[in-house]
């Protein structure tokens, strides 16, 4: 579809301030401090974090060459699709591609719901987690109503500080479709945007994908091996 | 955790609303949590717990996934008059809700799937599949393949060097544990 996708988040990786205008820092600023830099930091650390993530996805499944151990079993998975009246019949390779394809998006939601628990300087992945990271995420739009609102009443409470300055909700400027970043975190006492610790799950891909390696450049020798660009 | 396969077939029209029935029909809804949670972790850093409740609501977003996406899939099946959803389907479907992101990779999967199912196919010399019969019309599973695997070129922008391809998949076995 759109391969300008792609070019687009390279871009946003590589490229300082460009992708994200002043505007949405000055949003921010509305709560009373915040500066567009470290703003524009969060999101592109964010950014190349799911980035990091497909690439080594790809890089994974190159190498896959067992389709009999599945992390999800496949009973299971066509008992779901079957639970549609519309389905009739499911060729084999379908609940083997949904195996995979469950799993990446349970990554993928995990990875960005752990975001929001960093914000909020937990270690533990909570459910408003997860309502965070689907009211944050387009494509995440047809789980709305698994998570009920209170999940995300919960959150605005926990920053209470700047629930009134801060929009909890951020729209995707100048984001591909699909890719909201989420809000930043704001340390209520002095105003200033807080870098959430993100090194330790990053060594859990950097030691999986030996060649990974964090930063702009390596996230171009990635895309570079994938021969993408 | 044992997975029991005992229940397959019979109440293939179970519904959301299998709420009212038994506790097995509705653990049948979900993906098993020790599965879910082990993904999970995959993704988080070593120091990280995740709360039982986070653990249940990921397993309503995937088994919610797996129904968008069949739907999809499914609705575009019944416009073509065809009845077996295949790999091809549920990329398109994908490429149509938005997942552009998750088709790459699981092309090349699919890719290497079919690879092996060809190589397994030619060992053998003939196709042999105990597990080929997925859902209705058991008689019909393989003519009907074969016939849509005669058309799966059109769907896809790599070529492919074999014009049949059966699937195994071996559902029952294929088991993590």
């Amino acid at each position: 579809m759109e391969t300008n996708n792609q070019q687009q988040q390279q871009q946003g990786a590589q490229a300082q301030s460009g992708p994200y205008p002043v505007a949405g820092a000055g949003g921010s600023a509305g709560a009373g401090a915040g500066a567009p830099p470290p703003f524009q930091h969060l999101l592109q650390q964010q950014q190349q974090q799911l980035q990091m993530f497909w690439s080594y996805q790809r890089q994974e499944i190159e190498h896959v060459n067992d389709f009999k151990n599945h992390q999800l079993p496949l009973a299971r998975i066509k008992k779901i699709m079957k639970a549609d009246e519309d389905v009739r019949m499911i060729s084999a390779e379908a609940p083997i591609l949904f195996a995979k394809a469950c799993e990446l998006f349970i990554l993928e939601l995990t990875i960005r719901s752990w975001l929001h628990a960093e914000e909020n300087k937990r270690r533990t992945l909570q459910k408003n987690d997860i309502a965070a990271a689907i009211t944050r995420t387009d494509i995440f739009d047809f789980l709305v109503d698994i998570v009920p609102r209170d999940e995300i009443k919960d959150d605005a409470a926990l920053v209470g500080a700047t629930a009134s300055g801060v929009p909890y909700y951020y729209p995707p400027i100048g984001q591909p479709a699909g890719m909201m970043i989420g809000r930043p975190a704001v340390d209520p006492a002095t105003g200033v945007y807080v870098q959430p610790p993100s090194q330790a799950w990053q060594s859990v891909w950097q030691s999986a994908a030996e060649d990974a390696s964090y930063g702009t450049g390596g996230a171009g020798a990635q895309r570079s091996l994938d021969g993408q660009s | 955790m044992a997975e029991s396969d005992n229940e397959s077939g019979g109440h293939t029209g179970n519904a959301s609303g299998s709420n009212e029935l038994s506790g097995c029909r509705e653990q049948d809804r979900f993906l098993p949590i020790a599965n879910v949670s082990r993904i999970m972790k995959k993704a988080l850093p070593a120091n990280a717990k995740i709360s039982k409740e986070a653990k249940e609501t990921v397993q309503e977003c995937v088994s919610e996934f797996i129904s968008f996406i069949t739907g999809e899939a499914s609705d575009k099946c019944q416009k073509e008059k065809r009845k077996t959803i295949n790999g091809d389907d549920l990329l398109w479907a994908m490429t149509t809700l938005g997942f552009e992101d998750y088709v790459d990779p699981l092309k090349i999967y699919l890719h290497k799937y079919r690879e092996m199912e060809g190589e397994k196919t030619a060992m053998m010399g003939r196709p042999h599949e105990r597990d080929e019969g997925y859902g209705h019309g058991h008689g019909h599973a393989t003519p009907m393949m074969t016939m849509m695997m005669g058309h799966q070129p059109q769907h896809q922008h790599q070529h492919q060097h074999q014009g049949h391809v059966y699937g195994s998949g071996s559902a029952s076995s294929a088991r993590t544990r």
